[in-house]
């Protein structure tokens, strides 16, 4: 089939999606009211409660919610055939990701901007509060610990990275600098910062990493993810400003570009997919269900936008009327990109073998061997694009993991100070959330990685819907749109999450498969997806009995602040 | 004419404001937080008893409270409200 027929597709899905089911939920079942005043309107503070326009959220949205997700998730998952993971990334995004996101955003809204804890602690429990927050802080040691992977995997495959990499970071900082301290002016810093990352990029074709630091070094999964760590240690301890902000604001144009052109490129050159329609039910990584649906996370479901919708966009919306376009309109432009993604797997290379022997080496030379061929369809020499997308795929990891180890540090402070004092040092803080993202990254093989983060970030996802049903049943709302979808992820992921937890516990470390280092991170790795199952069937248990609750509540006033 | 005109702005204006999100608003927000935090400190050791914690003589509390006052509502509700994990990372 053709590219061009895949994205036209997925074109015809998100209007349908979009215009009728997505409208009809907004205005018959949500009834969305554009007189109703909004916790940004009503709450107002200039800082998070704060009115903001449309088209600024949409910006702000699609950059919080893509990053490697929905780009990584198609290229493994395409193992099993193109055809199943479009149909699930379609599939996915029309029955439950737009309803995950855009209704994430309305329960917050309608709740006066309350986030995720004080959600579960008024519509569930007290003890839901404090299980879903452990939930999440081992759910953000996976997105660090699978994300990292990314990073180091690119590094080591692709020479030039490393190179573009340092002087992103240089072009960073130096804007921050020009932005806080110099007072330049945003456009003259803009322009000089890109081009010193471009000219980064350029120089990493030039000298590749292993011409410099010869092979055995620039081959180092150590030195990468010691490099990896050391910028997010940076990113975690230093002031936002100086560091982490800027390099993001750099790196937005860089990836905005490349997908910008990359998908002009396809329509120039409208390949044909050339890897199999459908391969097998089972391949190493585990059978179709339920590995497949949690190896696609962002690009059709992802627990991760609750987080964002409900803590960032909802205290943002200055009308009801604008969380059907934020929510569900970006999680549809966030399915392109995970089609995007998809073609690039499917069209690049000429057999399975050849995709086979790339993909070993991560999925970042996938990408940025598919973005190298299609920006040089608009004119960039291959070599170039090649690095530019190398470059795009540690940024769009990178960006996220620092935010992610930075969290962690403030988290592991709160949750171990009564331990010991010395937990609050931001250092010690860092340190301990980076040994932990490290061990996964080092000593973890980072299929299951992925397999492990794709399954606690969907089951983070049917726990933002079990909040969401409570709430519609509380209000006697239908809850079938989003209960039917909580159902099908919750067994999904659990599912997924014990059959990698045992293929990783039982047969891996018990069998005696592994050994050394990597025996330490495999088994975190499992033990933590046994974590999250218990914690996930508590707070299953906590969510049944105030379905029930509720239901025998339903037509009684809803619960305080409802 | 004029309508087409305004069409035109209107349409550079959302892609302006949209590549403003993506690039730049979480900066602006960020900015803000640590702006509001310090603030908030601030009114905490001068105004702390408003919420029960009596840090400064009212002497000094009442000398500043004329340049707190707008800020005292925004102020409670920030301090007061539950917080949890997630308000760190959106």
């Amino acid at each position: 089939m053709n590219a061009i027929y895949v994205l036209i597709i997925g074109l015809v899905v998100a209007v349908i999606g979009y215009r009728v089911y997505a409208k009809y939920i907004d205005s018959k079942v949500i009834q969305a009211d554009p007189k109703r005043m909004t916790p940004a309107k009503m709450y107002m503070d200039g800082v998070e409660f704060m009115p903001t326009s449309r088209n600024i959220l949409y910006g702000y949205q699609f950059k919080s919610i893509a990053g490697a997700g929905p780009i990584i998730g198609p290229i493994i998952a395409i193992q099993w055939g193109w055809l199943p993971a479009m149909v699930w990334i379609l599939a996915g995004t029309f029955f439950i990701g737009w309803v995950h996101d855009y209704s994430s955003a309305m329960i917050a809204m309608r709740n006066d901007g309350a986030s995720f804890g004080g959600l579960s602690h008024r519509l569930i429990s007290p003890r839901a509060r404090i299980i879903l927050l452990s939930f999440i802080y081992f759910y953000l040691l996976l997105i660090v610990g699978a994300f990292g992977a990314v990073v180091v995997n690119t590094a080591v495959a692709l020479k030039g990275a490393p190179m573009a990499w340092l002087f992103l970071t240089i072009a960073g900082v130096l804007a921050g600098q020009m932005i806080y301290r110099w007072k330049v002016d945003i456009i003259v810093t803009t322009v000089i910062t890109v081009v010193i990352a471009m000219a980064g990029i350029f120089l990493g074709t030039l000298a590749p990493s292993n011409q410099i630091l010869g092979d055995a070094l620039s081959n180092s999964r150590w030195l990468w993810a010691i490099a990896a760590f050391v910028f997010c240690y940076f990113a975690s301890v230093l002031p936002i400003w100086r560091f982490s902000l800027p390099i993001n604001y750099v790196a937005a144009y860089i990836v905005f570009l490349g997908l910008f052109f990359g998908i002009i490129g396809i329509f120039i050159t409208h390949p044909e997919f050339t890897l199999p329609a459908f391969t097998s039910f089972e391949i190493p990584i585990g059978p179709i269900w339920p590995i497949m649906f949690v190896t696609i996370a962002c690009g059709a479901v992802s627990g991760w936008h609750s987080i964002v919708c409900s803590s960032g966009t909802a205290r943002q919306l200055e009308s009801e009327m604008d969380a059907r376009p934020v929510g569900a309109g970006i999680m549809f432009l966030e399915m392109m990109l995970a089609l995007f993604a998809l073609i690039i797997a499917g069209t690049i290379y000429s057999s399975s073998s050849e995709y086979a022997a790339a993909l070993v080496k991560g999925p970042g030379g996938v990408f940025a061997a598919g973005v190298g061929k299609f920006l040089n369809a608009v004119g960039l020499p291959l070599d170039y694009g090649k690095s530019y997308g190398s470059v795009m795929m540690i940024v769009l990891a990178i960006t996220i993991m620092q935010l992610v180890v930075r969290f962690m540090r403030v988290a592991t402070a709160e949750l171990l100070s009564d331990i010991s004092p010395i937990f609050k040092n931001v250092h010690v803080g860092t340190l301990v959330a980076s040994a932990l993202g490290m061990i996964l990254v080092i000593t973890g093989w980072w299929q299951y990685l992925w397999v492990l983060f794709g399954g606690a970030n969907q089951l983070m996802a049917s726990l933002a819907l079990m909040l969401v049903s409570a709430w519609l049943i509380s209000e006697g709302k239908p809850a079938a749109w989003a209960m039917i979808p909580m159902f099908f992820m919750f067994v999904t992921t659990i599912a997924a999450l014990l059959y990698t937890s045992y293929n990783l516990l039982i047969v891996k470390v018990l069998g005696g498969a592994l050994k050394g280092e990597a025996l330490i991170g495999n088994t975190l790795m499992g033990l933590t997806g046994i974590f999250l199952v218990i914690a996930a069937l508590i707070l299953a248990i906590e969510g049944f009995k105030a379905f029930r609750r509720f239901r025998t509540m339903r037509g009684q006033a809803a619960p305080s602040g409802a | 004419m004029a309508e087409k005109e305004k069409k035109k702005g209107g349409f550079f204006q959302s892609v302006k404001e949209f590549v403003y999100g993506v690039a730049a608003h979480d900066s602006a927000r960020f900015a803000l937080k640590t702006r509001a935090s310090m603030e908030h400190l601030f009114i905490l050791i001068t105004m702390g008893d408003m919420l029960g914690v009596p840090i400064l003589p009212p002497y000094y509390s009442l000398r500043l409270l004329p340049y707190v006052v707008p800020q005292i509502s925004t102020w409670k509700r920030r301090m007061l409200r539950e917080k949890d994990l997630t308000d760190g990372l959106a």
